[in-house]
């Protein structure tokens, strides 16, 4: 049995982040991942916002947090050596309807101290964003919002943990929980854990993990959205994050300038349902429909974010669509009255050390390193742990070859001359970059693993240049036979291995 | 590279002196992993696979006096007419140029392009990044095939699959006809069986680690089914790769020492169509280079510059014609797909001169 003081559970942003927070106590610390990677549940596919905080009611945990995080964000990425596009964003909308609720948010975010809003004029948001269709009505501009890769965010907060000694193992689904003594014994993989408090960061399954150990009054309804990303030709058109505030009910249109110089275009807001159609239309047949996390985009979906974009932004150039998908919100609720509830949910247990986080959404990306904080600060309490003076809240950005000035980028390929051999063609990703994700924990094991570290396969041919070699390179590394090598963990083979139909 | 291997030996014959930047570890780009035939038939008179036909213009470049820097990247065309490269030996380096030639080729459309729904599972390829792991790799990328997109290299990995004793399921392709070269469709699905189903295309991909399936829609009829495979393959477009004129182009218009050739110019329907003209835009550009003249029509930087190439009319210069009318017969022994019609003297119409023209 490996015995720690604190084990967080689940690798998404929160608990990734509450593992970092508890580095910064005299705590030997532990975190717990289901699968072969980090941030492969619902953290990886969201709008990739930095809300400012005018959006969500005075008075909760949520709008707390939220302002304090969104004013820091620049300084805390740059800490973490995360890119942070702190570019604003511009809430739109076509009417009087719109207009009334762009008021409302005016006031509601100067309830909430943010600061740097304004009410724009048609003319103001025009001179913004020209390339919004020009019935736009008026507009609301944010200054102290952005966007994130919600991956790189993350798995620099693992990194930092890990550099900080926290032990991460992956493979290493929970699928127990008893108390022993004042603790708790975690069957988790093939191991068994001992720990003294537990921060459960589960996601999607963070009700069912609290409930090995007492019945959690949270439980979780998921929904789900659809995205479109654009290529890079497509950067330019549009700088700032807009949020359209349609004039008949519904979810308006979200576009995002990523960091990594795509549109991001979505979500929409429908039912999660697991792959019904494909298990109904597949029943007889051996094989299995989609899983239970990424239930896959709907074409109605995709097809109403098409419509919409005719609406606020005509000229948008979809035809550099290169891809889409789906994410899944945990929205909770309670489970005695089935009501939704419009906060994050802190669930603690009055007689041991179990925190945990139930259905947090958005702004759950803003506030990860704020829930992080406060979360690992109760637990740290609780179990007494002082400070640790050894935490190192820094951590070296990965060399990020094609941003170098001339002169830096031949110096460095003349120190290792694998920053020279460029592998993903679109994102000029370097060979130096992909063995780096590898060899720096918490390192990439597979495919998507190198994507989500290096930004490899993002790029306007998806990988279809580039993955060959780096599956030869990750079997390399990992001295295995490329066969072995998955796209994103298990049952996920790209050559010979599936099962035979 | 092709087109750049022969555009430097048409450089190179008027004695300017001449590098070639090539990204992978040999020269012959995307010839290497065609180990079909049909290649060479009007060029050399005879029918070479795609290796062979890359490596007799390897060999003439390697006796030729031409710098060669393979494993290398062009990274940034300057408006001083330098080309930055770099490689794990080259390391960073700006070429000086007088003239340049871009003869990158064209890119795959991924699905992400299309209006699919559903997953996003390991075991869905492109046709070429699928020929190239089985081709160069030696990989076996599964069992049960549906191919999306009949373009020709669709159909060409069609066969190879059918070849190697896969099960190759259907090719499906949205629109009324076939989207590659009817020689295509003869010599790589009604040889083998394989159902072309028009007016069909996939609607969802389902799966969790692999794809276990497609839900495949009748645009015709209405309606979809599930059709179970371990493999899609989606061969849905090209698009000419021109990325390194970004930055000039960004600049303004197209400068006259910049020349485009093979398939970064347009997507041709055959290698030899794209040896004669890259051979004269090398020639061209050697001109510029050495007496700073261009010879009219040389400049097909307008069409880069419009970008009139979408991928829908790339597709077209793939040939999109069905069967032939009456009166004609389509003959397959080359990619061409030449027409020919029977005349008192004989068959007219085929490119190799050949007596009569194989029927498939």
């Amino acid at each position: 049995m490996k015995e720690y003081d604190a084990v967080v559970i689940g690798g998404g942003l929160l608990g990734c982040f509450a593992a970092r927070g508890l580095a910064g106590y005299r705590l030997k610390t532990a975190l717990l991942e289901r699968r072969e990677d980090l941030c492969t549940g619902i953290s990886r596919a969201n709008t990739a916002i930095v809300y400012s905080g005018y959006d969500t009611k005075p008075g909760t945990l949520k709008t707390e947090l939220c302002v304090r995080a969104a004013r820091g964000f620049a300084l805390f990425c740059e800490e973490l050596g995360v890119r942070y596009n702190m570019c604003g964003s511009l809430m739109v909308c076509f009417g009087e309807r719109g207009d009334a609720v762009i008021r409302d948010k005016i006031r509601q975010g100067s309830e909430n101290g943010v600061e740097g809003l304004s009410y724009l004029s048609r003319e103001d948001v025009l001179a913004l964003e020209p390339n919004i269709a020009p019935g736009v009505f008026s507009g609301l501009y944010s200054r102290d919002s952005g966007t994130v890769l919600p991956w790189e965010l993350c798995l620099a907060a693992a990194g930092n943990a890990a550099d900080n000694g926290v032990d991460i193992f992956r493979r290493a689904e929970v699928t127990n929980i008893s108390r022993e003594g004042e603790g708790f014994r975690i069957q988790a993989g093939s191991d068994e854990y001992y720990a003294r408090g537990i921060i459960n960061c589960g996601g999607l399954s963070a009700d069912k993990i609290h409930s090995m150990v007492i019945k959690s009054p949270i439980g979780i309804s998921p929904d789900a959205g659809d995205y479109i990303v654009l290529d890079t030709k497509a950067a330019g058109h549009i700088s700032h994050i807009i949020f359209h505030e349609p004039e008949h009910k519904g979810k308006g249109l979200t576009l995002v300038p990523t960091v990594g110089g795509n549109i991001l275009i979505g979500p929409t807001e429908r039912p999660y349902e697991q792959d019904a159609g494909g298990a109904r239309a597949a029943a007889g047949s051996k094989a299995k429909p989609g899983d239970d996390m990424f239930a896959g985009t709907s074409l109605d979906g995709l097809e109403a974010l098409r419509a919409q974009i005719l609406q606020v932004m005509p000229s948008l150039p979809v035809e550099h669509a290169i891809r889409t998908f789906d994410a899944t919100r945990p929205n909770p609720e309670d489970k005695a009255s089935q009501a939704s509830i419009n906060d994050f949910c802190i669930v603690e247990e009055n007689d041991s050390a179990l925190i945990s986080l139930i259905g947090v959404k958005t702004p759950g990306l803003t506030c990860a390193n704020e829930l992080g904080v406060h979360v690992s600060g109760k637990l740290a309490s609780r179990l007494g742990a002082a400070a640790n003076p050894g935490f190192r809240p820094r951590r070296d950005p990965p060399a990020r070859v094609r941003d170098l000035p001339f002169e830096q980028r031949e110096q460095l390929i003349r120190d290792n001359p694998d920053y020279g051999k460029i592998i993903c063609r679109c994102g000029g990703i370097t060979l130096g970059e992909v063995l780096d994700s590898i060899r720096r924990a918490p390192g990439a094991v597979t495919l998507d693993g190198i994507k989500r570290r290096a930004g490899t396969g993002l790029g306007r041919c998806q990988g279809g240049f580039c993955s060959q070699s780096i599956i030869e390179t990750l079997a390399g590394e990992l001295c295995c036979a490329p066969e072995d090598i998955t796209k994103d963990g298990e049952g996920s083979y790209l050559f010979s291995k599936m099962a035979t139909p | 590279m092709a087109a750049a291997l022969c555009a430097a030996r048409g450089s190179g014959a008027h004695a300017a002196s001449v590098a070639i930047v090539e990204r992978a570890p040999a020269l012959g780009g995307i010839l290497n992993q065609c180990t079909h035939k049909g290649f060479g038939l009007t060029y050399f008179g005879e029918e070479l696979t795609g290796i062979d036909y890359a490596r007799r213009f390897a060999r003439l470049v390697d006796t030729a006096d031409i710098d060669v820097f393979t494993d290398t990247s062009a990274i940034d065309i300057g408006g001083d007419r330098t080309v930055a490269v770099s490689g794990a030996t080259a390391g960073l380096l700006r070429l000086q140029a007088k003239a340049v030639i871009l003869a990158t080729g064209c890119r795959e459309r991924p699905i992400g392009a299309l209006p699919v729904a559903g997953t996003r599972p390991s075991g869905v390829f492109t046709a070429g990044s699928a020929q190239k792991m089985m081709n160069i790799g030696g990989y076996d990328i599964g069992n049960r095939f549906v191919i999306l997109g009949s373009g020709d290299v669709g159909m060409i990995v069609a066969r190879h699959l059918a070849q190697s004793g896969k099960e190759v399921i259907a090719v499906l392709e949205i629109s009324q006809d076939c989207g590659g070269l009817p020689s295509n469709r003869i010599n790589c699905l009604e040889r083998y069986n394989i159902p072309l189903l028009t007016r069909t295309t996939v609607s969802k991909v389902h799966g969790a680690g692999r794809v276990c399936g497609v839900t495949v829609a009748d645009l015709a009829q209405g309606g979809s089914r599930f059709i179970e495979c371990d493999t899609l393959i989606t061969s849905v477009g090209l698009v000419p790769e021109r990325d390194l004129l970004d930055g000039l182009l960004s600049e303004g218009p197209l400068p006259d020492w910049l020349f485009l050739c093979g398939n970064a110019c347009f997507v041709h329907d055959t290698a030899d169509d794209t040896t004669f003209e890259s051979e004269r835009t090398g020639s061209l550009a050697a001109d510029f280079a050495l007496h700073g003249v261009r010879m009219p029509g040389a400049n097909h930087g307008d069409r880069a510059r419009s970008d009139s190439f979408s991928p829908a009319e790339a597709l077209a210069h793939g040939g999109t014609a069905g069967l032939s009318e009456s009166g004609e017969v389509v003959c397959c022994a080359c990619p061409k797909s030449c027409r020919a019609v029977l005349t008192s003297g004989g068959w007219q119409g085929l490119c190799c001169g050949r007596d009569s023209p194989d029927i498939g």
